[in-house]
């Protein structure tokens, strides 16, 4: 209801009253022109008419004309604090910039004025949940219930505040309230089904079993819950909880409707006392028989036989892996290896497994000149080869799956997968150039598949050779976005800009790295921003449990791998630079727009050009068109990064990065390091101690923990003035746990060193941490060349790192290291001297097969 | 190891970069959530340990025209290059289809298809035992036309 007193300020005579009713209506249909112009009528008599202000700003808005009408509906609400039709329009515009949490101060301060305006309500149940704001919710749709009590709607909805807000019992009271009052429901009400769906879903949680099942018989008989594999799934779950018989035939009808999903199988095995992630002895016989007669009844799933594989062992698994191999290379599966990979964790599995492949490779053996005999399918004979070099390759076993490679191809010249692989090899030992080349290989021989050409970009993109990337992807991108990068970046593509990311922080280049990172945190934004609609929407329909399982996945939407990435690595950049600023500006000369960059910056140029003129001329002759409430896309004004790059706080702008990681990615080693580093400079000692007190629990031997302890102490003990004492003593006890107090920083660093003699990664970091410590760098150098003794486990990956370690600490005998590496790692080409580049880089790409296939043996030669 | 079940929010993500990985008609997230939330039933997904390999995206027509009956539409299905062979996009495709049929009652499925996408009218035609229906000229962003392509689904409606 509206404050009985309207302040002198808003009341209006009769003739401008009815106007502003007008101007109402105009804004409901969206006719904008009339209701400009009405509005503008109502502000020459009344200039200071905060409502009308507030409508002629949004109008505006809705017209395009953002800035000036966001200043208008300012105005407005500051001219009148009191009205609910201000605050409600200003909180529009904030929800349409997506800045929820304003604008639902907004709809709160409306609501203090018009506490039963239904829009306004509902607006702020959604703004409510966006925010998590689960109590409020639960008063919001209390009132809408109770002013509509009519609308089906607002009983779910509060139904499903309750559940948002851990109270199931009121959840279900609800639910139970509303189907008791319920009327006309029509046959076939694909609503109602929902409904009672939601309902089931509420039980199955509150762990009430009886119920949910007499619920569930109830409504699938009288036929009002029509989603059969819905019922069905239910059912099986509630019979097996009670321990009802018919349970198991539960059970069968799933499978029998859908033989290939895993759970069904599980829930049957479940059903009778078989725990398929813990067979024992005693289960693995019952599990083997139910699984072999699936098979026989399901002939064309592959579920049941390969769950066999992995309940089998010893004999039994030899009898059941041959035919299972041996079938699919007749088929011609590519996957057969990805397939069978798990079950690798079992040494005498994959002892069988190799042994049955290499038996039937052996019976296709013939002399290379001799054709292939004509029993032996030659295709079979091409996907074992494929088979046992991916099962090599995996076992570390380079040089043999390149044999098997090479013979592969040699007999079947035009298979993409065997190029695909042979690259993935080359990848694995270090030598990227090669790997682009062959992948590209693979991608011409099929121009038409997109897989293949995504491939090679990433394979190019890995090798730092970011334009011609693009280029590739660029062949698939839509034709009319101003470059393929800013295609596939609206399209989201994680893969694409991860990997554009990560070369062009392998290429040295900061700020594109950081723009990239920055990208990808957009893209997780959008994702989060997207709910928003469905708070209503969902309700609207009925289908809420799916709508709970959407709010839950946005609850931990940061924990994605794509997100952990781009905030550590990204957070990492932030760090360099706070810690030497000279990088950013730095970048900023040494950057440089590539070709096709400056070529797409122009075409941008144009283009925005172009729609300003459009934007011009639009606003010239006021046209009717609705351009929404959605802020419009902005223009990419930093096109090479140097902006963001430069930009100020960077330490405070990687904590916000990181943050979501101390909850979504607890069990990530790197993460708790970047959130230490980040900590420890912005000086939040217990927090970056907390960090490494995490890192510890997860793996205390981590190579970058023990610099990081080093470093802690080191500024720790250097601080002139201690923090507060409650801070210092929490951290002088707890830190003593990670280095002891009577231990010093040198003998700390040789005991690390002494428990870890033959870890590359540790001897890295022993080296770093003396130089810390201020050790000279002929002894830091003897020591990382320590990592090349034949005893020391050395992944090409940490012999760059010491390279790059070599090269921060000017050292003469770089090149001495990488020689030496070029001969330790013989097929990788990281270490080749840094002039023979441009050639290597050449090499990646080819025009086409004929030319690679004289270049190849040239390079062999 | 590969198991087939209905679409969950959780699978979106995957269900993006698959379909980025393999063809040129993309959608944003937001998309992907709209056609999962209005018909989530409809939606199915291929994972093998976590990892999306391939998906069905489909959902009833909304607007259906006077005489026509209710149907559902494809929006976009597809399995990526290295899980092919196993016929999951037939799998995927047949549970979507029949629950059109038990859930919504569709008399039909429509999708768009590429004129010179042998493989897929291949499978279309052959295995899923879809006919032509029409011709959309000029349907997708690079020109080329569309088949539309429909399949009764009245020997599935109980």
């Amino acid at each position: 209801m509206p404050p009985a007193v309207v302040p002198p300020a808003r009341a209006l005579p009769l003739k401008e009253s009815a106007l502003f009713k007008e101007v109402l209506h105009y804004y409901e249909d969206r006719q904008l022109k009339k209701g400009l112009k009405t509005a503008d009528t109502i502000l020459k008599k009344f200039p200071n008419h905060g409502e009308t202000l507030c409508m002629k700003g949004l109008i505006l808005t809705h017209m395009g004309r953002r800035e000036e009408g966001l200043e208008l509906v300012k105005q407005g609400v500051r001219l009148d604090l009191t009205s609910h039709i201000c605050w409600h329009v200003f909180g529009l515009i904030q929800k349409g910039q997506k800045n929820y949490e304003e604008a639902l101060k907004s709809y709160t301060q409306a609501l203090r004025f018009d506490k039963e305006n239904m829009n306004i309500l509902r607006d702020a149940a959604h703004l409510q949940t966006q925010l998590r704001h689960y109590d409020a919710l639960v008063e919001t749709r209390h009132t809408l219930l109770r002013l509509r009590p009519q609308l089906r709607q607002n009983w779910i909805a509060l139904a499903v505040a309750y559940h948002l807000n851990g109270n199931l019992v009121e959840a279900k009271n609800v639910l139970e309230q509303f189907e008791r009052i319920v009327k006309n429901v029509p046959d076939y009400d694909i609503e109602m089904s929902e409904i009672l769906l939601y309902h089931l879903r509420v039980l199955e949680e509150l762990g009430e079993y009886s119920e949910a099942l007499a619920l569930l018989d109830a409504n699938a008989k009288s036929r009002r819950i029509i989603d059969r594999t819905a019922i069905m799934e239910f059912r099986a779950r509630f019979l097996s909880k009670l321990g009802n018989a018919d349970a198991q035939q539960a059970w069968q009808g799933l499978i029998e409707q859908n033989p290939d999903c895993y759970d069904y199988y599980k829930g049957y095995l479940a059903n009778r006392g078989v725990d398929l992630d813990a067979i024992t002895d005693e289960t693995r016989g019952i599990a083997l028989q139910t699984l072999r007669d699936f098979s026989q009844q399901f002939k064309r799933a592959a579920a049941p036989q390969r769950i066999a594989l992995s309940v089998a062992t010893g004999d039994e698994f030899k009898s059941l892996i041959e035919p299972y191999l041996r079938a699919r290379l007749e088929k011609g599966v590519p996957s057969l290896f990805t397939d069978l990979k798990a079950l690798y964790r079992d040494a005498s599995k994959r002892d069988a497994i190799e042994s049955a492949a290499h038996a039937l490779l052996d019976s296709f053996v013939h002399a290379p000149d001799a054709p292939c005999p004509s029993h032996l399918d030659p295709t079979t004979y091409i996907w074992t080869l494929y088979f046992l070099a991916q099962h090599h390759s995996h076992l570390g076993r380079h040089k043999r799956a390149l044999e098997l490679l090479d013979t592969a191809l040699a007999h079947t010249p035009t298979l993409p997968e065997l190029y695909m692989f042979r690259g993935r090899v080359l990848k694995r030992c270090g030598d990227p150039y090669g790997a682009a080349r062959w992948v590209d290989q693979a991608r011409l021989l099929d121009l038409q598949d997109r897989f293949l050409n995504a491939r090679c970009g990433k394979y190019r993109l890995r090798a730092g050779l970011i334009e011609e990337a693009v280029d590739v992807f660029g062949l698939f991108t839509k034709k009319d976005a101003p470059s393929p990068a800013q295609d596939l970046e609206d399209m989201q593509s994680l893969l694409y800009l991860t990997e554009e990311a990560d070369a062009q922080l392998r290429n040295g280049n900061f700020a594109m790295a950081l723009k990239k990172y920055a990208a990808i945190q957009k893209v997780f934004d959008d994702f989060e921003d997207d709910q928003f609609d469905f708070h209503g929407y969902s309700v609207r329909k009925f289908t809420v449990n799916i709508y709970l399982n959407l709010l839950k996945w946005e609850d931990t939407l940061r924990s994605h791998p794509a997100y952990v990435h781009a905030a550590i690595e990204a957070s990492r950049i932030l760090v360099k630079v706070h810690d030497d600023p000279s990088l950013a500006t730095k970048s900023a000369s040494q950057s440089h727009l590539s070709e096709a960059e400056k070529k797409a910056k122009k075409k941008a140029k144009k283009a925005e050009k172009k729609v300003q003129e459009e934007a011009k001329k639009a606003s010239g002759s006021s046209t009717n068109e609705d351009k929404g409430l959605d802020a419009s896309p902005s223009k990419d004004d930093d096109p090479d990064g140097t902006k963001l790059l430069q930009a100020p706080e960077p330490l405070e702008r990687a904590a916000k990065l990181l943050k979501p990681l101390s909850t979504l990615a607890k069990g990530n080693v790197e993460a708790w390091i970047a959130i230490c580093d980040v900590a420890v400079r912005r000086k939040k000692y217990l927090q970056a101690l907390q960090a490494l007190n995490h890192a510890h629990s997860l793996d205390a031997d981590h190579p970058e923990l023990h610099i990081r302890i080093v470093d802690f102490k080191r500024r720790w003990s250097s601080l002139s003035e201690k923090p507060s004492e409650t801070v210092t003593s929490v951290v002088s006890s707890s830190f003593s746990k990670l280095l002891p107090d009577e231990v010093s920083l040198e003998h700390f660093n040789s005991q690390y060193l002494q428990r870890h003699p033959s870890r590359g990664d540790a001897i890295l970091a022993a080296a770093k941490v003396s130089r810390i410590l201020g050790a000279p760098r002929e002894e830091v150098e003897s020591a990382v060349f320590g990592a090349l003794n034949a005893t020391v486990e050395l992944t090409f990956e940490t012999a760059l790192a010491i390279d790059s370690f070599l090269s921060e600490i000017q050292s003469p005998r770089e090149d001495e290291f990488r020689t030496a590496c070029k001969q330790r790692f013989e097929l990788s080409t990281l270490f080749e001297p840094r002039d023979k580049l441009p050639e290597l880089r050449k090499s990646a790409i080819q025009k086409s097969i004929v030319d690679t296939n004289e270049e190849k043996d040239e390079i062999i030669s | 190891m590969v198991t087939i079940r209905v679409a969950r929010a959780e699978d979106l993500q995957g269900m993006q970069a698959c379909n980025l990985q393999n063809l040129p008609e993309n959608y944003t997230m937001r998309y992907y959530m709209f056609y999962l939330l209005s018909c989530p039933q409809l939606s199915y997904v291929a994972e093998d340990e976590g990892r999306i390999v391939g998906y069905i995206l489909a959902r009833m027509e909304e607007d259906v025209a006077e005489g026509d009956e209710p149907h559902g539409h494809v929006v976009s299905i597809s399995v990526l290059r290295s899980y092919r062979r196993l016929g999951l996009a037939k799998k995927l495709m047949v549970l979507s289809q029949e629950a059109m049929a038990s859930v919504y009652r569709a008399s039909y499925v429509m999708l768009h298809v590429r004129k010179t996408n042998r493989a897929a009218l291949g499978l279309y035609k052959d295995t899923l035992k879809f006919s032509v229906h029409d011709v959309e000229k000029g349907y997708y962003a690079d020109g080329e036309d569309a088949y539309v392509m429909r399949r009764s689904l009245k020997d599935l409606t109980s």
